[in-house]
């Protein structure tokens, strides 16, 4: 039995696996004890790794779309076809774009982004998966100057407080919640600040329970309590310049209750304490505003001089933080730096010889908006985009849509160039995890049909448009990052070809710190009396990992044929006051517009509290408009 | 059988597999990727591991894979073929801890209740179980408290005991017999003092057992009598994260699911892994679930695995004490934190 070491390919945790094959077939996952974030544990996904490359619809030959239907087509042509419908496009001045993947490797990531910079020209390259993490980044980056920071799982498990704004730990990031455990085995108090008594919510120390769109109120209610113990006990770490005065200014009208000023007292007291926040539904300023207010938490609650400790990004799929730091977005070159940084910009053009703009380009919903040529990597943006079905529509009405891909999904259905791709069973790379641990990902059997590493087909297209790419191996691929990242240079090097093949990604020093928190916002009103909002920012029933993997799909979509109306979940009080059942329909109306849309009781929601699946989002995009939380009244339909 | 004894010099222990190598299949403890030591197919005896901690993953593999193509149907003018997959390979598993022989035999009584499970028994029957005493009990083990290990008393075909120069080869069946025939000149009938040594090595190692203890008598007493609150069993679920690793990692677990690949007119059936502690693992195709809730469902693992129902259906307790779940389990679920709940009525204290 073959028995490959690789990085399992579902959320950002980046655990280590074994993918077990034999002749020539998967046939499972083994768990590894050596690896550095697994330690022979894994989740449900993880477990369930080698079901949809071996389950799965697959594409089997490059495809292009003849008189209405998708043809095969030999390599070469399709390549070459698909290389002069973009140069028309272009010639004829229409935008075109690029879309890297979450669910691809860094050296694909880095080659798509290269194709669209240096190749087509542009800098819209960005990725679905962004659209959540990228306001969470962002906020961070407003208070410390840098995006990522280099908080371990493991350092969850040692320490004493943990402030965690859930989503749904336990079922996101089970890696994660695993630490959280561990801590609070060893006596760590958590504090969960959200809507629900989710699973982390029922073993908090203090559950800081907030509607939907108002955690930023209960942080900086947080933050000024701990302030307020900081100064009482006399032990204000003063970071020169980091602008107290002004987050005393922004905190005045924050308020902590009892239970809150606790809490506070357990920060204030913890040698060391994280601060863990991930995506979610809402508007992209608040969640902006709200990671800003946990960095800030977290850099006054920062022991200098002690290791370990500070906040974690709980970025959803396997290389959020990979597709970013490749450059794969439209304001951002390899390394995460800015497009407007024009050292860095040299630095690129001189790496691939090429001439690379300098303005900013389109992100993803943009280009599905706008552009008239778009070459898709490893994605469904439909499925992933909070726009839902509407980028369905805008993909079918693309004048030329190339899809690369190992698995049949929508997008692959309503494309012009189908180029087959290896899964991630199949081929070599890296992803780097949230924590910043550049891992190798390794096949345990080869793609199948005519399907090709992803590398060498994106290698193919940039070759279709800049004749300088010399690459023989991923590996090759690989060291290019290293030139082109400058966090890259010493963990490329450092990455082992046996083992597990980890190494970290350099750490970025807190530049400078410029507290600040969020202002509070009034959601509801006496017309609108409840909340609705989307429950997650990514549904895996959708993803192809997930939906081929018979035990896999079974958990996430039954209750998609259960619902095939849409769904908004309830507290069981509400619905008596309503009086309506489980399975009954209610009408949502917001200032954006109204739903009809059946119900599930649970019983974990608060009072005043809708949540849609974020798979079930197209039912209610007319009531939540833009935004992910919308205030609404409830009436039984 | 009478119970034969043998031994063999540690220098001609590669002879010896190598005969079996000329005509079987033999699994092993080797050396794997990342310096793990892993369960695999070895080609040479040199790559056999004498000095090892028992693999994460256990044998079970070898008598029921992950993903096990049971049934290949084709469909043409005439209708359905099907055509069962035979796997008719003569296998040894060798090196294998005590604790790892019940978990076969557990799932052998198992698969031969009726109706029998053909594809599982024909492995089995083909498969030679080669064990070695654990002279040092392992970190995490507590197979004293179920009666699997450090060492075996019945039930094994061969078991070695490390002697320092010497293995002694205890022979408890037929298949075993037929194991050393092939290489009787490297055999001699052990003395009454090796046997004797072997009894001392077996009562020494039993006091060197580690932290890790489980009191099933007292548990299977309380959820037996249903004396464990339902209450409980939701406190405990809130600290498991439903991975299933439990299952998969365990011995005795056997639970799948079936599902076909393929298509256009071929499809393989394959019998998979499955885990009772996944939610839709009991969802019915109305939307009802019996067991929806999370406490409902570590509930029913523990009742299976613990019970006297099952103790009394299955010839033992559903655990033989490897302590692989204390290393996978994702939360902090794994079979001596819940028995010792279970016997104290309360999870961390409450």
């Amino acid at each position: 039995m073959l028995s490959v070491p690789t990085t399992c390919p579902f959320c950002a945790c980046g655990c280590g696996f074994f993918l077990l094959g034999k002749e020539g077939d998967l046939v499972g996952v083994a768990p590894g004890e050596s690896h550095p974030v697994a330690a022979g544990k894994l989740c449900a996904r993880g477990w369930n790794a080698h079901e949809a490359p071996l389950w799965g619809k697959r594409v089997l030959q490059p495809m292009v779309r003849r008189d209405g239907a998708l043809k095969a087509e030999s390599w070469t042509a399709a390549l070459d076809y698909v290389a002069s419908r973009m140069r028309d496009l272009i010639g004829a001045g229409k935008p075109v774009g690029v879309l890297g993947s979450a669910r691809a490797t860094n050296e694909e990531n880095y080659l798509a982004g290269r194709l669209a910079r240096a190749g087509l020209q542009t800098n819209s390259i960005d990725f679905s998966h962004h659209a959540p993490c990228r306001p969470l980044m962002a906020g961070v980056e407003d208070v410390t100057g840098e995006p990522f920071h280099s908080t371990r799982l493991t350092d969850i498990e040692t320490s004493e407080s943990i402030v965690l704004v859930e989503g749904d730990l336990a079922r996101t990031h089970p890696r994660a919640a695993a630490s959280v455990l561990k801590a609070l085995g060893k006596g760590a108090r958590l504090i969960v600040i959200g809507c629900a008594r989710t699973q982390m919510a029922r073993l908090a120390s203090c559950f800081v329970e907030t509607l939907p769109g108002s955690e930023g109120d209960a942080i900086n209610g947080l933050l000024a309590a701990v302030l307020r113990t900081q100064e009482q006990e006399g032990r204000q770490a003063a970071i020169p310049g980091a602008g107290y005065d002004a987050l005393r200014r922004d905190l005045e009208a924050a308020s902590a209750s009892d239970e809150m000023r606790g809490a506070a007292g357990w920060i204030a007291a913890a040698e060391q304490a994280v601060f863990l926040i991930g995506p979610s539904g809402g508007r992209a300023e608040r969640l902006r505003s709200d990671a800003a207010s946990m960095a800030t938490l977290a850099a006054i609650s920062r022991r200098p001089g002690r290791p370990g400790g500070g906040l974690l990004l709980l970025l959803g799929r396997s290389n959020v933080r990979g597709a970013c730091e490749m450059g794969a977005a439209p304001d951002r070159l390899p390394g995460y730096e800015r497009i407007d940084n024009a050292e860095a910009l040299q630095r690129m053009q001189q790496l691939w010889g090429k001439p690379v703009p300098a303005d900013r380009g389109l992100d993803a919903q943009s280009m599905l908006e706008s552009v008239s040529g778009l070459i898709v990597l490893a994605d469904d943006p439909a499925a992933v985009l909070p726009m839902g079905q509407r980028a369905r529509a805008a993909l079918e009405r693309m004048d030329f849509l190339v899809v690369l891909d190992a698995y049949v999904t929508p997008a692959v259905n309503a494309a012009h160039a189908v180029l087959p791709i290896a899964s991630l069973a199949e081929t070599r790379g890296t992803f780097t995890n949230m924590e910043g641990r550049l891992q190798r990902v390794r096949a345990a059997t080869v793609p199948p049909g005519e399907a090709r590493d992803g590398w060498k087909v994106l290698a193919g297209l940039c070759a279709r448009f800049d004749a300088r790419c010399e690459w023989s191996s991923a590996t090759d691929v690989l060291r290019e990052i290293g030139e082109a990242a400058p966090r890259y240079s010493k963990a490329v090097p450092q990455v082992p070809d046996d083992g597990w093949g980890s190494s970290l990604v350099e750490e970025a020093e807190w530049a400078s710190l410029a507290l600040r928190a969020s202002p509070k916002e009034a959601l509801t009103s006496p017309e609108r009396p409840y909340v609705l909002a989307l429950d997650g920012a990514s549904d895996w029933g959708s993803d192809p990992l997930v939906a081929f993997s018979p035990t896999l799909s079974r958990e996430y979509q039954s209750e998609r044929k259960l619902f095939p109306n849409g769904l908004v979940e309830m507290n069981g009080a509400d619905a008596d006051a309503l009086g309506v059942r489980s399975g009954w329909k209610v009408k949502l109306s917001s200032a954006q517009g109204g739903a009809v849309v059946p119900i599930r009781l649970r019983k974990d929601l608060q009072r005043g509290v809708l949540l849609a699946p974020y798979g079930f989002r197209d039912w209610v995009a007319g009531v939540l408009g833009e935004d992910g939380v919308a205030a609404v009244n409830v009436e039984r339909a | 059988m009478q119970p034969h004894v043998l031994t063999i010099r540690k220098r001609d222990v590669t002879r010896w597999l190598a005969r079996l190598l000329e005509t079987r299949e033999v699994i092993a403890p080797t050396l794997g990727p990342c310096g793990e030591i892993v369960f695999s197919e070895v080609r040479a005896a040199e790559q056999v591991v004498w000095d090892f901690e028992n693999p994460l993953p256990p044998p079970k593999q070898f008598l029921l894979p992950q993903t096990d193509p049971i049934v290949r149907i084709q469909v043409n003018g005439h209708g359905a073929q099907v055509e069962p997959i035979h796997d008719g390979r003569q296998r040894v598993l060798f090196n294998v801890r005590p604790c790892d022989v019940k978990g076969i035999a557990f799932l052998t009584r198992m698969h031969e209740m009726e109706p029998a499970d053909a594809s599982y028994l024909r492995r089995a029957e083909n498969l030679t179980v080669i064990s070695l005493a654990c002279n040092t009990p392992c970190q995490l083990g507590f197979c004293v408290c179920s009666d699997s290990g450090p060492f075996l008393n019945s039930g094994h075909d061969i078991q070695l005991t490390d002697l320092g120069q010497k293995y002694l080869a205890e022979i408890g069946s037929a298949k075993g017999e037929g194991s050393v025939a092939d290489a009787a000149s490297l055999f001699d009938p052990a003395t009454e003092d090796e046997v004797a040594q072997r009894k001392k090595l077996e009562a020494e190692a039993k006091e060197r057992f580690g932290e890790e203890t489980c009191h099933f008598a007292s548990a299977m007493r309380r959820v037996s009598t249903r004396r464990v609150d339902d209450a409980l069993w939701e406190r405990m679920s809130d600290w498991c994260l439903e991975c299933g690793a439990c299952n998969f990692i365990c011995p005795t677990c056997y639970c799948f699911s079936v599902k076909d690949r393929g298509g256009d007119g071929t499809w393989t059936r394959c019998r998979t892994w499955d885990s009772c502690q996944y939610a839709a693992f009991t969802l019915e195709a109305s939307g009802h679930n019996p067991r929806a809730q999370h406490g409902e469902r570590v509930k029913r693992r523990f009742f299976h695995k613990v019970s006297a129902q099952y103790y009394v259906r299955d010839g033992m307790t559903g655990c033989v004490g490897c302590g692989r779940c204390v290393k996978v389990c994702l939360g902090t679920t794994d079979m001596p934190a819940v028995v010792a709940a279970i016997r104290k009525g309360a999870w961390h204290g409450q």
